[in-house]
């Protein structure tokens, strides 16, 4: 929990923006404390994920306590980056202005080899992006100006 | 039938409106405590009366920690129990729920139960909802909009089980036929809409389409409610409306979140985005009311797309999982001969008012013969069902015009 952010990553994907829905802030800066390490694991282009030894699995970066053993002794490991589409949405009508530019891109969940699942972006490479279809993990700055895991699907992946 | 079925009685309602561009615009409280006031004076209660007052959560155009704080300071009331019910959309309903459990228990009399948004009149809800509905760390930074996360579960649906775009569109034109005949719809002045013109309109987040959306309502609703206990309701009230039956879930926060086993029935199963907590709920209304789909004289849902309406036919238990789509387009939900579903046009042709429960009033007009120009005859039990989340929070409500023996 104590690597150095770069200086282009100040460990806060908002960069101290406060988060606004239309006229009003809606929440803290981020991250968390519970997942500032996958933040600072993306810096070094890693994905990583939480691991409970305790009941041996994996879970997702947000996990605070073990589902099956209640313990919150959990770790960082460094996930494969591989896994395939569970599903998927391609988004034709941005959300906001910071994302219109981008349209039509497509937004989706991949189950990681690990058994964890990842809300993400997809990218076609070649595609096409169908459930089922393998990943691979990727990292790019999207259109808030943050690096972040994505996930390119096809046989170039 | 549990002791908790038809225990509890609506004795009063009170409803405000207000559109966007028409008059003064007015906030969520101001049109709250008009409700309150007249679903008050319906019951025949005085304000030492209301012993319990439970809210919605905050709404989203009035943002101030304790909104039952804001609401009894208004009606100057003292009530010995009161919170604010913050389960997403579904907390709306819950607030009944809350209400029945405190008069079943003996420490409350009467409760007062009010939901309200505005959102309408002061917020771009478009612009702003995707961020209410994502996880702001994993899941908005990828943009998101409100349709994609809903799009997650309803592509897995289609995957799962062969849900087809034109499946899906039957909900739509009938919702949409519903609103025709619905004054308060927002649809209402845009007429009938085919197959065709939902399978061919513009895409918003695959496979949604704009007609497949709900759209916001333009304006705000409020809807009160008081409730008492079968016995005061018989000694003193008049028009009485049973909750015969109540049941709730709540699941998740975040569609990405949902997802992991959670080792336990039903959802023991592992990743699902299909299976929600609305099921469940269901079954524990039926359960306590002692009834079952059959029984059911109409219903409405909260859900604010086509094919998500299919899936909570399928969770309400008008039919089996997997059948909603062939459900509605083998005429389950038509207009003509088919379940009256949303029979205020729904989310799609109605439009969305996360708060405001107007389904609920919707349910005790048409039971009490109030639905002028869309009474279903003879209706005696209804079913509301009121999510959020997405899909992560369901409250299920069912509503008879005479107890359930």
């Amino acid at each position: 929990m104590t690597a150095p952010a770069p200086p282009d990553f100040p460990g806060d994907w908002s960069r101290g923006v406060p988060l606004m829905a239309g006229d009003w802030f809606i929440g803290l800066y981020q991250p968390s404390p519970e997942t500032v390490g996958y933040w600072e694991a993306l810096t070094r282009r890693e994905l990583v994920l939480k691991y409970s030894p305790a009941a041996g699995r994996y879970y997702h970066p947000k996990r605070i306590v073990c589902t099956e053993t209640g313990s919150d002794a959990l770790e960082w490991r460094r996930a494969s980056g591989r896994g395939t589409i569970y599903s998927f949405s391609e988004v034709h009508r941005a959300p906001s202005p910071a994302f219109a530019a981008s349209v039509p891109y497509t937004v989706g969940i991949v189950a990681l080899e690990e058994g964890v699942h990842l809300f993400t972006r997809l990218i076609a490479n070649p595609g096409p992006i169908a459930i089922g279809a393998p990943v691979t993990v990727d990292f790019r700055v999207l259109e808030g100006g943050v690096l972040l895991p994505v996930f390119l699907v096809g046989a170039a992946a | 039938m549990s002791a908790m079925g038809s225990a509890t009685a609506i004795v009063g309602m009170g409803r405000a409106m207000a559109m966007k561009g028409e008059g003064d615009p007015k906030t969520p409280l101001q049109l709250g405590a008009v409700a309150a006031r007249q679903a008050m004076a319906a019951a025949g209660i005085g304000r030492h009366e209301v012993g319990a007052l439970f809210t919605g959560r905050t709404p989203q155009s009035y943002m101030v920690l304790q909104y039952n704080q804001s609401l009894l300071n208004e009606l100057k009331i003292g009530p010995t129990f009161s919170s604010e019910m913050t389960s997403h959309g579904g907390g709306a309903l819950g607030t009944l729920q809350l209400a029945a459990t405190a008069l079943q228990a003996g420490v409350i009399d009467y409760a007062l139960c009010v939901t309200n948004e505005a959102s309408g009149i002061w917020m771009d809800q478009v612009g702003s909802n995707a961020a209410w509905e994502g996880d702001l760390q994993f899941e908005a930074p990828y943009g998101p909009s409100t349709p994609s996360i809903y799009a997650q579960s309803i592509c897995r649906y289609m995957h799962e089980y062969g849900i087809t775009p034109e499946m899906a569109a039957h909900v739509a034109v009938e919702n949409r036929r519903w609103a025709l005949d619905h004054p308060h719809a927002v649809m209402r002045h845009k007429g009938p809409i085919t197959i065709e013109q939902v399978v061919t309109s513009r895409l918003v987040a695959t496979p949604l389409r704009l007609l497949d959306c709900a759209v916001w309502y333009p304006g705000g609703i409020a809807t009160a409610v008081v409730l008492t206990r079968a016995d005061l309701a018989r000694a003193r009230h008049g028009e009485t409306t049973w909750l015969a039956g109540f049941g709730q879930c709540n699941t998740h926060e975040w569609v990405g979140e949902r997802m992991g086993g959670w080792g336990y029935a039903p959802f023991e199963d592992g990743p699902d985005l299909v299976q929600t907590g609305a099921g469940v709920a269901a079954k524990q209304a039926y359960a306590m009311a002692g009834l079952t789909p059959a029984d059911i004289d109409l219903a409405e849902s909260s859900a604010p797309f086509s094919y998500v309406n299919l899936m909570m036919l399928e969770e309400l238990g008008f039919c089996p999982r997997g059948e909603g789509g062939n459900f509605a387009a083998g005429g389950g939900i038509a207009y003509d001969g088919g379940l009256p579903f949303n029979t205020i046009g729904g989310y799609l042709s109605f439009g969305q008012v996360a708060q405001g429960l107007y389904n609920l009033q919707e349910v005790v007009d048409q039971l009490h013969g109030r639905a002028e120009g869309r009474q279903i005859p003879d209706a005696k039990a209804g079913i509301v069902h009121m999510h959020g989340g997405p899909l992560a929070c369901h409250s299920v409500v069912i509503l008879s015009k005479e107890p359930v023996a």
